[in-house]
């Protein structure tokens, strides 16, 4: 084992900065927040035991492409087509606007899972859309139009509902 | 409601945060084995403590031992002369042969003359011999 404090320190660094941002990603990719906190933590976990993060060029981005293959491995075992689950949260939202929250979430549920991880990736991880094309194998112009796509179909999507909530009230 | 541009979009979607994940199972492990090396660390202060004031009291008690011994082989010194036979009994009595060595070159030459008699060195003394 090549365990060193020094590594431990720099891991448990990039959990608390890329953390909330990990789960999110494995969220979008497996739909339960359960199983993307265990890819999470199986992620970091082998991380800390190998101390192996030194060799890797771009960390944020390995971290991520190791997210994901935890949470598809996770998905292989189990069904993968299940759908987001609607009672957990996954944001905290601004002025506490639950609404807003479930709203947003409903709408990212309703994108196709290649847009939502793209969606995902760029707005919440801060991927450029290059790295986002090496982590996915998809060409960096493939990247930017599942992009586009995605953020007009949120948008429609989350105020439509919103108008057509205000429009119930009246 | 008005519909946003792309970038005022983005904006509006980072406000909302993504949540913290749960804590590492080896940040606990950490923390656990932070309290463990602190209190091994105080085990072994308290041992080495305790092995110090032990060593100080076995080397006070010792040299007291040696200063009684040295205090009883200078008495014994002062009452007999020095012969083979007494220097025999403070090698068997003295702690190391330096020891032994040293009590008789720092013992008390003074040796009592017997009464009725005189000392031929304090006689020839005082005895003005002229060359």
């Amino acid at each position: 084992m090549h365990r060193t404090d020094g590594n431990t320190a720099e891991i448990e660094f990039l959990y608390r900065k890329h953390g909330p941002a990990l789960l999110l990603f494995a969220q979008a990719v497996t739909g339960e927040r359960n199983r993307a906190q265990d890819a999470v933590h199986q992620v970091f976990l082998k991380l800390i035991e190998k101390g192996s993060l030194s060799r890797a060029v771009d960390k944020k981005a390995y971290l991520f492409a190791c997210v994901r293959n935890a949470a598809l491995n996770e998905g292989k075992l189990q069904n993968r087509n299940t759908p987001l689950d609607p009672d957990s949260a996954w944001f905290s939202p601004p002025d506490r606007d639950h609404a807003a929250e479930q709203n947003l979430r409903r709408a990212l549920d309703a994108l196709p899972n290649d847009q939502r991880q793209v969606i995902v990736l760029h707005i919440w991880g801060e991927l450029t859309f290059s790295q986002i094309s090496d982590l996915l194998h998809l060409s960096s112009n493939t990247v930017a139009s599942r992009y586009r796509y995605a953020l007009a179909k949120l948008r429609d999507s989350m105020f439509a509902k919103e108008n057509s909530c205000a429009n119930s009230w009246r | 409601m008005p519909t946003l541009g792309d970038e005022r979009f983005e904006v509006y979607l980072k406000q909302f945060r993504p949540l913290v994940p749960e804590p590492l199972p080896t940040v606990g492990l950490g923390h656990q084995a932070r309290r463990t090396f602190v209190l091994w660390a105080w085990i072994t202060a308290a041992a080495a403590i305790l092995v110090i004031g032990g060593l100080t009291l076995h080397i006070r008690s010792n040299r007291a031992r040696i200063i009684e011994r040295v205090g009883n082989s200078e008495r014994f010194m002062d009452d007999r002369p020095l012969t083979i036979r007494t220097a025999n009994v403070l090698l068997a009595k003295a702690p190391s042969f330096k020891a032994m060595v040293d009590d008789m070159a720092f013992r008390s030459q003074t040796i009592p003359v017997p009464k009725g008699k005189r000392s031929a060195i304090a006689v020839l003394g005082k005895e003005k011999i002229k060359l």
